[in-house]
This record gives structure tokens, C-alpha cells and sequence, in this order.
């Protein structure tokens, strides 16, 4: 689904991802973890079409990323949530698969309802974004993000703005996500949930790739003296 | 006694002898046409440069364009809105028989376009990248996102700034009479100096400006209010 090939990408003169090779398969739930600082936003950034490389190519789907114009393909979901302010639940999750086309109004409602339902915030649809918690704000944007039937979901950190209490249950949401066989992958500090939910675990430190491997791998085995300094937190 | 009757004779002299109130609907009528589709002008004209000015920053295209809105603005904003009047009057139809409120319009509305578009794109700024980049992932094109996501919330926030721009922009259309536009000013100008007693006229203006300017507070006031209902 995904190939990069020696991405690397400059802020201003500074290397920010050195030439990151990376294969990601369809149906794999990838988590990226890493300090601070070690480009995990960026390389998703990258994935998402919000960055552009400065050089190296991604390719999705065998097309080169940077030729592909609007797209639902590729859906995002970010720590900030960035629900639409100015519009209700209900419209925050509908206009996208309505404005372009990719449903009828009252299909998109009919999809939105059923999500809602599945929730628990069919009661919230005529509210808007400043009226809810923040679990419940980024449940709104993962049924958002899947509203237009995505190929990919990147997600930057999904529970890092959230209190203990709502991280459960947007990380259940996530895994219910993810049965659903679509691609995922997560940056996050969340090692437990990392371990039980990904197939593949990338480690990255000072813009590279240090290891990859499944959760068993790198958690039990740390290669690189940098990971095991990771782990211990 | 005398002072009273002072008073009614002035009066009659300012508005009724010679039918001079006409001079001053007149003005009112000048004022407000101009003011009504200058602002007109200036929405629609300042939306159009605050987004080929966006559109430019996030695309990295129409650099061209873009370069000439920012010439634009700075012109706009670097000179008296005087001096773009007779520019306009003296200099650019000079030569050519178009009504001379129309100038008014087109001066009033070229002016706050460039204050318009200013207020826009700082209530574009305002609202920060997130919401772009979110409608970007959903698979909205930049149109799309600026029609249904960042506008609404742009007019949302800048209200009060809008509102204060034409408020300026009313009372700043009483430059007009410079070139011979009979608005409200000139109007009361044009009865004192036939009179001279300006006691009356200007008073009579001073109050007709501030019962426009307190009904487009009111009208601004009750769209904040529309809008902000529509978020609680
Ligand atoms: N838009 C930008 N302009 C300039 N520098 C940037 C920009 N975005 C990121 N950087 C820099 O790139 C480096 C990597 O940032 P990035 O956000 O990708 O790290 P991260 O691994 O996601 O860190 P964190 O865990 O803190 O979110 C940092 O040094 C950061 O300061
Ligand atoms: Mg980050």
C-alpha cells in the first residue's frame, strides 16, 4: 500500500527524516513509537499529504503521493482532533462523503446515525464540537475519518490531549477499528496498547528507523541500546 | 422670546424656506448608495484578495496575482482615502461621462475592499492550520474547505471587525463632497453657506450619522447574536 523510498524532509536546512525507507502492506496496524522530537509527526505528516518530501519519493497504491490531488483515501486523525467548530456532530461527519459525492445526503446521514449509535453519542448530533469532552470529540473524528471509507487511517498521537478516564475508550474504538481490516497506523505513547494492537512496531530516533519488527521482537528483544533506554521510559 | 424665535428662524432658514430639507434627503440618498454598495464592494472584492492570497501561501500558485493584491493593499492602505477619491475623479475619469456617485461607489468600495480583505485574512490566520488540514484527510478541496469550514468561522470571528470597518467606512464617505458629490455633509454644507448659520445643518447630520451608525451597530449585534446561537 505504502513504499517510501529514502524519504527525507527539511525544516529549514534542519534533517528532520533521513532517508526512511518503509514498506507497509494493506491490513497492517502499524504503531510508531519514539522520543520526542524523533519525527514521528513529521514521517506521518508525510504519509497524509500535509508535508511534502524534500526529496525520496512515497508512492500509494503504486502512485507517486505528491501527484495525487484530493483524496478520501488517506484519512487522519490528529491530537487536536480538529473537529469543524462551526458545524454540529452530525455535520462535522457528513459533509466530507457529501460534498464529494461519495454518498447522498440521506445515505451519509443513514451511515452517520449507525456510527453515532455505535458511540453512544446519538444524542449528541445537533451539538456542536465545544460541547463535548475530549474523548468524546475524538470518537467523532475517528467515525468522521471513516465516514468516507478510507484505505489508511493515520493517527498522531490520539490520546495525548485526553485525561486517563477517556483514553480507554478511544483506544477501544480504535480496536474495533481495526477488525474491520483497514490499515492503521498510530503514533503513540501507549506501549501496552501498542503490544496487544499492532502488527508491526517501528522505532524512531533522530529522523531514522532504528528497529521494526512485531511488538515481541522489540519489546522483549531490543536490538539498539537506544530502544532499551526508550523502554525504560 | 427672541431666542426661541432665533431658534424657529434658523430652523426655517436650514429646512424649509426654498425647500432646502431637499437638499438634504438628497444627501442622505448619496450617503447611503454609496456606503450600501461600497461595503458590497469591499466584501466581495476583500474575499476575493484574502483568498488568492491564501490560496498562494498553501499552493505555492498564482504568485503573480497574489504579489499584485499585497501592491494593492499596501497602496490602499498607504494613502488617504482623499487622495484615491480625486485620483479617481480627476485622473482616471477624467475623460470619461460615468455619474459622479458612482465614483463615490467605486472609490469607497476599491478602499474597503483592501481593509476588508486584511480583516479576512487575519481571521484565516486566526483560526490555524488544524482545521485545514483535517478537511484536507476527509478528501475536501480547497474550495470546499473554504466555503463550508473556514469562511463561516472567519465571519464568525470577525464580526466585530467588520462591523467597526463599516462603520468608518459610512461616516468616511463624507470626503465625497470634496469632488462635488452632494452627500449628507456637503448637503448641510451647501444650506450654511447659503444661510450662514451652520448651527442646524451640521447638528441635523451630526444625527443622521449617528442614527446610521447606531442601526448598523444594532444590525451587527443582532448577527453576532445569530451566529454565536447557533454554536451553544
Ligand atoms: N513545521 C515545522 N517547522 C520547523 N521544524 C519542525 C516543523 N515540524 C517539526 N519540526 C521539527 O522536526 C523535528 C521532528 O518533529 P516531529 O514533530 O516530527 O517529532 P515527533 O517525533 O512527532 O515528536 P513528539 O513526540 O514530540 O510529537 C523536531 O525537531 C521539530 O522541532
Ligand atoms: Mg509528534
Amino acid at each position: 500500500m505504502y513504499e517510501v523510498k529514502k524519504l527525507v524532509k527539511k525544516f529549514d536546512k534542519v534533517k528532520v527524516l533521513k532517508e526512511i525507507d518503509l514498506d507497509i502492506k494493506e491490513g497492517e496496524k502499524i504503531v510508531i513509537i519514539g522520543p520526542s522530537g524523533s519525527g514521528k509527526s513529521t514521517l506521518l505528516r508525510c504519509l497524509g499529504r500535509l508535508e511534502s518530501p524534500t526529496s525520496g519519493k512515497i508512492y500509494f497504491d503504486n502512485k507517486d503521493i505528491t501527484k495525487i490531488h484530493n483524496t478520501h483515501e488517506i484519512g487522519m486523525v490528529f491530537q487536536s482532533f480538529n473537529l469543524f467548530e462551526n458545524l454540529t456532530v452530525l455535520e462535522n461527519i457528513t459533509l466530507a462523503p457529501i460534498k464529494t459525492k461519495l454518498l447522498s445526503k440521506q445515505e451519509a446521514i443513514k451511515k452517520a446515525r449507525e456510527y453515532l449509535k455505535q458511540i453512544k453519542l446519538e444524542d449528541k448530533e445537533n451539538n456542536y464540537p465545544a460541547d463535548l469532552s475530549g474523548g468524546q470529540k475524538q470518537r467523532v473524528a475517528i467515525i468522521r475519518a471513516l465516514m468516507t471509507n478510507p484505505k489508511v487511517i493515520l493517527f498522531d498521537e490520539p490520546t495525548s490531549a485526553l485525561d486517563r478516564e477517556m483514553i480507554e475508550e478511544v483506544l477501544n474504538l480504535m480496536e474495533d477499528v481495526a477488525k474491520e481490516g483497514i490499515t492503521m497506523i498510530v503514533v503513540t505513547h501507549e506501549l501496552n496498547f501498542a503490544s496487544n494492537f499492532a502488527t508491526k512496531i517501528i522505532f524512531m530516533d533522530e529522523g531514522k528507523i532504528l528497529e521494526s519488527g512485531s511488538p515481541k521482537e522489540l519489546f522483549n528483544n531490543p536490538k539498539t541500546e537506544r530502544l532499551k533506554e526508550f523502554l525504560k521510559g | 422670546m427672541s431666542f426661541f424665535n432665533d431658534i424657529g428662524d434658523s430652523f426655517y432658514k436650514s429646512f424649509i424656506y426654498d425647500d432646502r430639507y431637499l437638499y438634504f434627503l438628497e444627501g442622505i440618498k448619496n450617503t447611503l448608495i454609496i456606503a450600501f454598495f461600497a461595503v458590497l464592494i469591499g466584501i466581495f472584492l476583500g474575499m476575493i484578495i484574502s483568498l488568492i492570497k491564501d490560496y498562494n501561501k498553501e499552493k505555492n500558485k498564482l504568485k503573480i496575482l497574489a504579489k499584485i493584491c499585497d501592491f494593492y493593499v499596501y497602496v490602499i492602505r498607504g494613502t488617504p482615502v482623499l487622495l484615491q477619491l480625486m485620483i479617481l475623479y480627476y485622473v482616471v475619469f477624467k475623460t470619461v461621462d460615468i455619474p459622479i456617485v458612482l465614483v463615490g461607489v467605486l472609490t469607497f468600495g476599491l478602499n474597503s475592499a483592501a481593509y476588508v480583505s486584511e480583516i479576512i485574512r487575519s481571521g484565516i490566520l486566526s483560526i490555524g492550520n488544524g482545521q485545514k488540514e483535517a478537511a484536507k484527510t476527509l478528501g475536501l478541496s480547497y474550495f470546499q474547505t473554504m466555503r463550508y469550514v473556514i469562511f463561516p468561522q472567519v465571519l464568525q470571528n470577525m464580526l466585530p471587525a467588520l462591523g467597526n470597518e463599516f462603520i468608518t467606512l459610512l461616516k468616511d464617505t463624507s470626503v465625497a463632497g470634496y469632488i462635488g458629490i452632494v452627500e449628507l455633509l456637503k448637503a448641510s454644507d451647501i444650506v450654511s453657506s447659503r444661510t450662514y448659520d451652520y448651527f442646524f445643518p451640521l447638528i441635523v447630520s451630526a444625527l443622521i450619522y449617528l442614527f446610521f451608525t447606531f442601526l448598523l451597530v444594532r444590525f451587527m449585534r443582532m448577527l453576532e447574536r445569530k451566529l454565536n446561537h447557533v454554536r451553544s
